[in-house]
């Protein structure tokens, strides 16, 4: 019955995204990142919270109505929480799916720490990081070769 | 080969190895024929910060291959001063020469620069990033001097959390089997730690101490650098750490015969006069390495004949 339930809370989409397994509490931060894209300006989005789920315990989920997700919101969500699931959805039925893993390369998102880098002083140059240690989560600027742990690198535009 | 020579991360063991083997034709090349290499060829010295060594040393090695230079060595005088930006300045130069070898504070500016010219760019020092002419001609003094690289013990001493020399020259090592390394640092000027990242944990031994004499007893090359003024924003922590390490000829008698201490200068007090006329100085040698390397790589850059 709990299954109806959920299909009672947020419905089935014929066809669509949807983006699966995001921890508990993750749910708005999505929505919030992936609203200010104007692929998804005009588009039905649905959030579910708190679902009930196996493997996380608690889940959060996101239903578009649209046929893809732009790579760009894809490379973002998956800086802010790799390991979420992308569904496409057609007829109903799941067409394909995969799980958003942790980028190797970042183009023009975030900002690199290092004040005396060419990527903060020098205007119109897109910053550059590349993975180098996936397991810690460790990305090196390829400007200034500095070494930073994800986490610690803020965003370029203000969400 | 690659256009730029912009870090030695970008560079792999056999690439290292063929800039060693032209510095080695170079230097038995006859004075005459080497000015035969590059004739008509144009060199940029951009420096964006004051260099000695490293500026002249280009420039010797430019015209040494019969090419030119054109150049600056302090923006003040350039259209920099006036605000033009780094996207401008090498536009506009690019027009003028045939490579471009560049010294600037901000770090990543030669590959920036890389980006936006076809000619090939020569990093000559980002900040306190990379250093790769002075790595190789590093490699090339201590091949030169002990006959060998790999399996070598290496001693590093004094700024080794600013000195991209000494940065450079780690991961350098590294890819030559040098396994073990002492560091001798003041706390504040600790190698930091993504320096001795790898893949092959337990392979490599970073031996952090604050004992010079441990470090002469054990190793093959004792690599002294200057503790850089110019790279603290508190010149209070200067004053506490500059006169940590000096080395002075009676330290250097526990040291194994063969042991070479090397410096990329300039010197401040950090290596005692007294030690310039013994068996062990390689630091004077070594800037005339730099001529013969940055031949090497000028010849490679631009296709020059060897």
């Amino acid at each position: 019955m709990s299954t109806d339930k959920n299909v009672m809370l947020i419905p089935k989409i014929e066809s669509g995204i949807v983006i699966d397994h995001i921890p508990a509490g993750f749910g708005v931060r999505i929505l919030e990142i992936i609203s200010h894209y104007t692929q998804v300006t005009d588009t039905i989005i649905s959030l579910g919270l708190n679902y009930q789920s196996q493997r996380l315990g608690r889940k959060d989920l996101i239903k578009l109505q649209v046929e893809y997700l732009d790579p760009e919101i894809i490379q973002h969500i998956s800086i802010v929480v790799p390991g979420v699931t992308v569904k496409a959805i057609k007829n109903f039925a799941v067409q394909n799916k995969v799980v958003v893993q942790p980028p190797h390369e970042i183009r023009n998102l975030l900002h690199c720490k290092n004040p005396k880098c060419i990527s903060t002083t020098e205007q119109a140059i897109e910053t550059h990081f590349k993975m180098v240690d996936p397991a810690s989560k460790k990305v090196k600027c390829v400007y200034c070769e500095r070494i930073f742990d994800l986490h610690e690198l803020k965003l370029k535009q203000v969400f | 080969m690659k256009k730029d020579l912009i870090s030695m991360d970008d560079l792999t063991l056999d690439e290292i190895k063929i800039y060693l083997e032209v510095a080695r034709r170079i230097e038995a090349m006859p004075l005459p024929e080497r000015l035969r290499v590059l004739p008509g060829k144009i060199m940029a010295s951009l420096f964006f910060e004051p260099s000695t060594r490293t500026r002249l040393s280009f420039e010797s090695a430019m015209h040494r291959l019969g090419g030119s230079v054109i150049g600056f060595a302090d923006q003040g005088a350039t259209s920099v001063s006036k605000g033009e930006t780094l996207s401008d300045t090498i536009q506009t130069i690019e027009n003028y020469v045939d490579i471009i070898v560049m010294r600037h504070p901000g770090e990543g500016t030669a590959r920036r620069a890389a980006e936006l010219t076809d000619l090939p760019v020569i990093n000559a020092g980002d900040g306190s990033n990379q250093h790769p002419t002075q790595t190789l001609l590093d490699l090339y003094t201590i091949e030169k001097d002990l006959g060998r690289i790999e399996g070598i013990t290496m001693a590093f001493v004094g700024d080794l959390k600013y000195s991209r020399t000494v940065h450079s020259l780690v991961r350098a090592l590294m890819k030559f089997n040098v396994t073990e390394f002492y560091l001798v640092a003041p706390e504040a000027l600790r190698l930091p730690g993504y320096f001795m990242m790898n893949d092959q944990p337990g392979r490599y031994r970073f031996i952090e101490t604050e004992s010079l004499e441990e470090a002469i007893a054990k190793c093959d090359i004792l690599y002294m650098t200057r503790i850089q003024r110019e790279r603290f924003p508190d010149l209070l922590e200067y004053e506490k750490v500059k006169d940590s390490y000096v080395l002075s000829h009676s330290m250097l008698a526990s040291a194994k015969a063969d042991l070479r201490v090397l410096h990329p200068l300039p010197r401040v007090n950090e290596i005692s006069t007294d030690v310039d006329h013994t068996r062990f100085a390689g630091y004077f040698p070594q800037t005339r390495n730099g001529v013969i390397m940055r031949q090497a790589i000028l010849s490679m850059h631009l296709g020059g004949r060897i």
